[in-house]
């Protein structure tokens, strides 16, 4: 601790000068120097240095062999601080407006109507998300700059964008609009007395299909209707069904949000039905369909909503085996051993993924920034994952399969600046994050 | 009364003789005992009077199989059983040649005559609301008419025990035979049993509330079971006349706790998971007076040496789904098996209403798969004799025995097998039921158009 | 099938001509078949005699041979069943046996949802019914629709995925439902027609137009947009969009699709026979049928089929009026007529089901194993491949201790495609596909619920009897 005082000191420092422009049309370059950094790729620059200006990465390199410019801010790290390129979320909720209380009972629940079934894919999150909910801020505090939202709801809940992080402004933070639309096997909701098409995951199955019947027969509407001569019917217009027409030209995604082998077979069915341009989300079990994965060439976004482990387990684990309660018999001892294996099989199931040569990013998909950390330690400690890999699945391998990988998710010059600066190397207990910078933007904790 | 039957029909020519045998026999009684035309009737009336069946295979149960045996019955009585027996003539002879008697068979634990549609709630009887309802009485409201009962009968299945249920103290069980046109005149023992539901303990012991619910479950069953106590030893003080002050108020419900708090009639406990069972066999303990029974059981294998070592009865069933996800999938149809070798007292009860002549199956399936058809054979005819207490009257074939006999083709648990006469205290019951009706008006009705 | 056909090693090939020289029958589906040799049995074949002393050979998973010394191909695995009986795998035209969700409730008409997309292959219950000796499922969509969603059948290969499951090529059939079932979920509890059996047989005749009219509308304006593609001139048409649901109507009404129709009282069986009658429907199955009876002659004019439960009777008030001699009524009147479980407790004992057939009312042995194999396979429409045991037929079969309509024989085998899913005497008690890392096992002990049919029959107005 004592050779982080001076550097720490001298941060502050620098960090409290009120320095003027140099120029007004040239900001000021920014310099973080002699740190360590950790790219995307799990590999390590010791004594780096990396100078940003207008949100740019304008260097990157061994200090030795960056220039610093006359105006930059510099914070140095004394060769004890570290630089970790910016996280990068593959689907979050965050800022989300909740799933509506309980529904109102439909006259007729076989025809709902779009909103009350749960089919809301005209729904944008730049239109929608609270930037003041606080998860923004503790999201930054992780060392998150990046995140494509989606918006909490039902079968298609509403249209993925993405956006930098903001400690209170994230809404103005978009930076690519509508790239494509979060879908899961969620009936509608209300339950046996109150239900409502599509009850269960057929009915969801076929009402996708339905929707997208409709769309192409209104999309066809429209454009003969606007090169025909009079006396064509005018084409009954529908929001939700022209939303989705970008996913009859193949021009957007669709985030499936599923867990089970058999969830996914089944949309790998709608896949190759209608050619769609798919990503794998949460995908809890998907190592069991990784060659189906690989063949279609589709990425997963894997939560890391690990189950729990079985409760004699972590006791084993935390306490010791002596702690643990005996088994009853052979059956339990059975039982048990099934138990633990098919929780290991979960927690490999990234490992599966990258080893079969899926493309795996991240997405939390709903789990909290707390759960997050601690199922990480279980992806480190029994997933077979090294704290590189889980850095380029966070980073780099997101951003890639988000379709900005040429822009972020790496430390690059002419990146955009998104990365955060720590203590210690994040895997260390004691690691406290100093400033997470999100598009140039320098948050400060 | 025979079957007309119409060339294209290929129903094999020995079952044709067999219906057609067990309803000329029914008949020519009927015409020698003065009966009326059974046609006139819904179910027809019965044949009663003094009956010898001769030339029979007697499965006696307690004495063995006799070859040839004749068995005498009068006045609703077996008065001999043998295979030389002189027979009187003025009673009736029905020659079994070929055919197999059996006494009647028991079915310890149904619903029959208290629901007629279980999924109309007007026609259901078994489930009065409220926790504790000692007073009530299955006999009350078994109805002589139910369409089930009939059906049943035909099967081979003479006596039940009728029992409601509910939270916990559900009522009491009647022990009837099925032949009779009021309760009273069905009833062998009114209220055989008082019938119990043990609180079950939650999936998970470690939710809170899922706890305390229990708890409270097995509170409210102790404190009953105390007050009941308490009030059984208040009620003989003051009528010895060791009281001082005045009569003690009058609680109907536990007034009808007395019985069972000195143990003149047993208890049947509803229990089937493995620690359930553990902690009702734990509880049973502070009451020797009384005599449980454990009813459902499906994990009595589990614990089947601790039950048998508490000597309690079981009344269980083979047909039906393994408890738990990794359970052998025969062990419900062992479970009987499995507890008899262990030295429990098996008795066999489907829990049904209008498919307790699905009793044979059961009984069928816990022979082949290790009691045996013997032991089987002994849990739906002495076993439940014993343990409802009606050793002397019912449960074998011998002499002094109330008149509860089937006369089958063959093994009664074998599906082919067809129960060809059934008598119910002495009565020669008409081989008629609603099932067999539709069959007889609908086999061939396009023949007469 | 082509491509598939290819990934066939030449011997394979080789056989299968040489099959489908001999019965015209075989089918390519027995994609991944074993070889099996089952020797010296007392094979009930069903179409014919039983045959004492007997072999049955499967190559590839397709009978070969059925005889007596039958020379042993090399390599292949031969099983001594001396003393047993073998009786093809049992059909089960009528269960939920392994599904993640049974009613698409919403709408009284759904027939655009398939059951084909709601298969759980991990249930356990799939290994207890292998137990029984089934191995042919029709998994059912639920009762609580008018016209309900397709069913799909299902060989249970236990351990593979869901879509290896589905009995490839097998026809597509539906559910239908009649009587308390959808006009107490639609028009009792939702306000929506129907609410009498008189309004069923409406939402059948109006949906049928329905897709009747649709057909028309929707062949013009492809023929139409195809015209004016080709040569844009003048107005062009107003887009009909497809129509899943009407086009799968359609599929039943050209006879594409099999109907399977839920009901109970005879009033409401004639009416259905009526409708089809009216718009040329044939070759369907009316499941539970209780009252099938009362018009068994109706049926057989028909050419209708009954799919009955062995002896279940009052557990609601349009079954009151029924008989356990149902089965024994139809057969005779030469309705083809099978027993079904549609329980998971029922599915364990199928044989026994049906050999009381013989004690209500003597139906022939040969008649009782009929009415699980080759009559249910029938109704599929699947009996060119299941259902009896012949030269060119799928391997499916189970070995029995004894006849497997004695109530003391038990099944020790079960083999589909000449692979072998179940054997008795390598039974391990966890059979479970999916375990929950979870729940612990003190949990489990009440985790899963008492679950015979009493459950269903007693619990009154609920979900799981609109699961018939």
């Amino acid at each position: 601790m004592t050779n982080l005082r001076i550097p720490f000191s001298l941060i502050l420092l620098l960090w409290l000068l009120p320095l003027q422009p140099v120029s007004s049309q040239t900001p000021p370059a920014h310099a973080i120097i002699n740190s360590t950094i950790h790219h995307a790729d799990g590999s390590e620059t010791e004594s780096g240095s990396i100078v940003w200006r207008d949100g740019i990465i304008a260097s990157i390199g061994r200090a030795d062999s960056i220039e610093i410019p006359f105006d930059a801010r510099i914070i140095d790290g004394g060769d004890s601080l570290h630089v970790y390129p910016g996280l990068v979320d593959g689907l979050a909720l965050w800022g989300s407006p909740e799933r509506s209380g309980p529904p109102e009972r439909v006259d007729n629940p076989g025809e709902p109507g779009y909103e009350r079934a749960g089919i809301q894919p005209d729904r944008l999150p730049s239109k929608l998300i609270q930037s003041s909910d606080e998860v923004f801020s503790n999201a930054l505090k992780q060392g998150y700059t990046t995140a494509l939202i989606g918006l909490e709801g039902y079968m298609l809940p509403g249209q993925t964008e993405i956006f930098f992080l903001h400690d209170n402004d994230t809404k103005s933070q978009i930076y690519r609009e509508k790239i494509g639309f979060l879908f899961q096997f969620e009936p509608a909701p209300g339950g046996w007395g109150n239900r409502a098409y599509p009850t269960t995951t057929m009915g969801v199955m076929a009402r996708f299909r339905q929707l997208l019947y409709d769309a192409e027969a209104l999309m066809q509407h429209l454009d003969y209707y606007s090169e025909s001569e009079p006396g064509m019917p005018v084409p009954q217009r529908d929001e939700v069904l022209e939303a989705l027409f970008p996913i009859l030209n193949q021009e957007k995604e669709i985030f499936f949000a599923a867990d089970s082998k058999e969830d996914i077979e089944r949309y790998l069915r709608l896949h190759d039905e209608f050619d769609l341009n798919s990503v794998i989300v949460s995908g809890g079990e998907a190592y069991r369909v990784s060659e189906e994965l690989l063949e279609r060439d589709i990425p997963v976004l894997a939560s890391f909503n690990l189950p729990d482990p079985p409760e004699w387990y972590s006791t084993l684990r935390e306490e010791g085996e002596s702690e643990v309660p005996e088994v009853s018999g052979p059956e339990e001892e059975r039982y048990r051993k099934r138990q633990l294996n098919s929780w290991l099989d979960r927690v490999k199931n990234i490992r599966s993924l990258l080893d079969a040569g899926v493309h795996v990013g991240f997405a939390s998909n709903g789990l909290s920034l707390d759960d997050i950390q601690e199922k990480t330690n279980f992806l480190l400690d029994e997933g077979e994952i090294t704290a590189g890999e889980l850095l380029t699945i966070m980073t780099s391998s997101t951003s890639s399969i988000l379709g900005i990988s040429t822009h972020t998710g790496a430390l690059r010059e002419g990146m955009i600046a998104n990365f955060s600066l720590w203590t210690n190397p994040t895997n260390e207990e004691e690691a406290r994050i100093l400033k997470t910078v999100s598009n140039g933007t320098i948050i400060q904790f | 009364m025979t079957l007309s039957k119409s060339k294209r029909y290929s129903i094999s020519e020995q079952t044709y003789v067999c219906l057609r045998r067990a309803f000329l026999l029914t008949a020519l009684i009927l015409f020698h005992s003065g009966t009326a035309d059974l046609r006139a009737q819904i179910t027809g009336k019965p044949a009663y009077g003094d009956f010898a069946i001769t030339n029979a295979t007697v499965h006696t149960v307690t004495n063995g199989i006799i070859e040839g045996g004749v068995v005498l019955v009068e006045e609703g009585e077996i008065t001999h059983v043998g295979s030389n027996v002189r027979v009187p003539d003025s009673v009736h002879r029905i020659d079994a040649t070929g055919l197999h008697l059996y006494p009647g068979f028991i079915d310890s634990f149904t619903h029959l005559g208290l629901v007629e549609i279980s999924a109309v709630p007007v026609t259901v009887d078994h489930r009065e609301l409220g926790t504790h309802n000692p007073q009530v009485q299955a006999v009350t409201a078994i109805n002589p008419h139910a369409v089930a009962i009939p059906v049943t009968r035909v099967g081979g299945v003479t006596t039940v025990i009728s029992s409601p249920a509910s939270s916990q103290v559900a009522g009491k069980a009647a022990l009837i035979d099925l032949w009779g046109y009021t309760p009273e005149a069905m009833a062998v023992t009114e209220r055989a049993a008082l019938v119990v539901e043990w609180p079950s303990l939650p999936a998970d012991t470690s939710n809170e509330d899922a706890m305390e619910r229990y708890e409270s479950q097995r509170d409210e069953l102790d404190d009953y079971w105390q007050d009941a106590q308490f009030y059984e030893s208040m009620i003989s003080a003051y009528n010895q006349g060791e009281a001082t002050t005045s009569r003690p108020e009058r609680n109907l419900r536990l007034e009808a706790m007395r019985e069972v708090v000195r143990g003149e009639i047993p208890v049947i406990l509803r229990v089937n998971r493995e620690r359930d069972i553990l902690k009702a066999l734990e509880w049973i303990s502070n009451y020797p007076e009384i005599s449980f029974l454990f009813q459902g059981v499906a994990e009595g294998w589990r614990v089947a040496s601790r039950i048998a070592e508490a000597e309690v009865p079981v009344i269980v069933n083979t047909l039906y789904t393994p408890l738990r996800s990794y359970d052998n999938y025969q062990r419900p149809y062992q479970n009987p098996g499995l507890l008899a070798e262990a030295g429990v007292l098996v008795l066999l009860g489907t829990g049904e209403t209008e498919n307790v002549r699905n009793l044979l199956f059961e009984a069928g399936y816990a022979a082949a798969y290790g009691l045996g058809r013997e032991e089987a054979l002994k849990s739906i005819t002495i076993n439940p004799a014993r343990a409802w207490g009606v050793e002397d009257r019912f449960g074998s074939i011998e002499p002094g025995k109330q008149a509860n006999l089937v006369l089958t083709d063959g093994d009664p648990f074998e599906p082919s097998t067809h129960i060809h006469n059934v008598m119910i205290n002495g009565y020669l019951i008409p081989m008629e039921s609603r099932q067999q009706q539709l069959f007889e008006e609908f086999l061939d009705w396009d023949a007469t158009r | 099938m082509t491509a598939n056909y290819r990934q066939y090693s030449l011997f394979s090939t080789l056989f299968l001509a040489f099959f489908t020289l001999c019965s015209g029958t075989v089918s390519l589906s027995a994609q991944d078949g074993g070889s099996l040799l089952l020797r010296n049995a007392t094979v009930i074949p069903v179409t014919g005699d039983d045959l004492p002393d007997t072999d049955i050979m499967i190559v590839d998973g397709l009978i070969q041979a059925i005889g007596q010394n039958l020379a042993a191909p090399e390599d292949i695995e031969v099983i001594d069943a001396s003393d047993k009986y073998i009786m093809p795998g049992i059909v089960d035209a009528h269960s939920h046996l392994n599904s993640i969700g049974v009613n698409e409730s919403s709408h009284p008409v759904t027939p655009e949802v398939t059951m084909a997309e709601s298969i759980d292959p991990n249930s356990v219950a799939i290994y207890r019914a292998l137990a029984g000796g089934v191995t042919t499922i029709n998994l059912m969509h639920g009762s609580a629709n008018v016209i309900g969603g397709r069913n799909v059948t299902l060989k249970l290969r236990y351990g593979r995925s869901q879509y290896d499951m589905i009995m490839e090529g097998a026809p597509q059939t539906v559910k239908f439902a009649l009587g308390e079932n959808p006009t107490r979920v639609h028009g009792q509890d939702s306000g929506v027609q129907p609410r009498t059996r008189m309004g069923v047989e409406q939402v059948i005749r109006e949906y049928f137009d329905a897709a009747i009219d649709y057909r028309s509308k929707r062949d013009d304006y492809l023929a139409m947009k195809r015209e004016y593609d080709q040569n844009p001139d003048g107005i062009p048409p107003v887009p009909v969009p497809e129509n899943l649901r009407l086009e799968v109507i359609l599929d039943i009404l050209d006879g594409n699709i099999i109907v399977h129709a839920h009901s109970y009282r005879a009033d409401e069986i004639f009416m259905l026979t009526r409708i089809f009658s009216d718009y040329g429907i044939t070759g369907y199955t009316f499941q539970h049928a209780n009252e099938a009876f009362k018009v068994a002659p109706e049926l057989r004019e028909a050419g209708a089929h009954a799919s009955i439960f062995s002896d279940w009777w009052a557990y609601k008030f349009e079954v009151y009026y029924s008989t356990a001699y149902s089965a024994t009524i139809l057969n005779e009147n030469e309705v083809v007529t099978s027993i079904h479980s549609d329980s998971n407790e029922l599915i364990r004992h199928l044989n026994l089901e049906a050999a009381k057939s013989m004690r209500y009312g003597g139906t022939s042995e040969n008649d009782a194993i009929r009415m699980i194999t080759l009559n249910p396979a029938k109704q599929l429409g699947i009996d060119d491949r299941v259902g009896s045991l012949e030269i060119g037929k799928e391997g499916d079969l189970s070995v029995w201790s004894g006849h497997p309509l004695s109530i003391y024989s038990v099944n020790e085998l079960t083999v589909i495609d000449g692979n072998i899913y179940f054997d008795r005497s390598s039974d391990p008690d966890d059979m479970r596909i999916r375990v929950s890392p979870s729940v612990d096992y003190h949990e489990t002990e009440y985790s899963e619920s008492i679950q015979d049919h009493h459950f269903r029959i007693n619990s009154g107005l609920n979900q799981h009897q609109i699961e018939e």
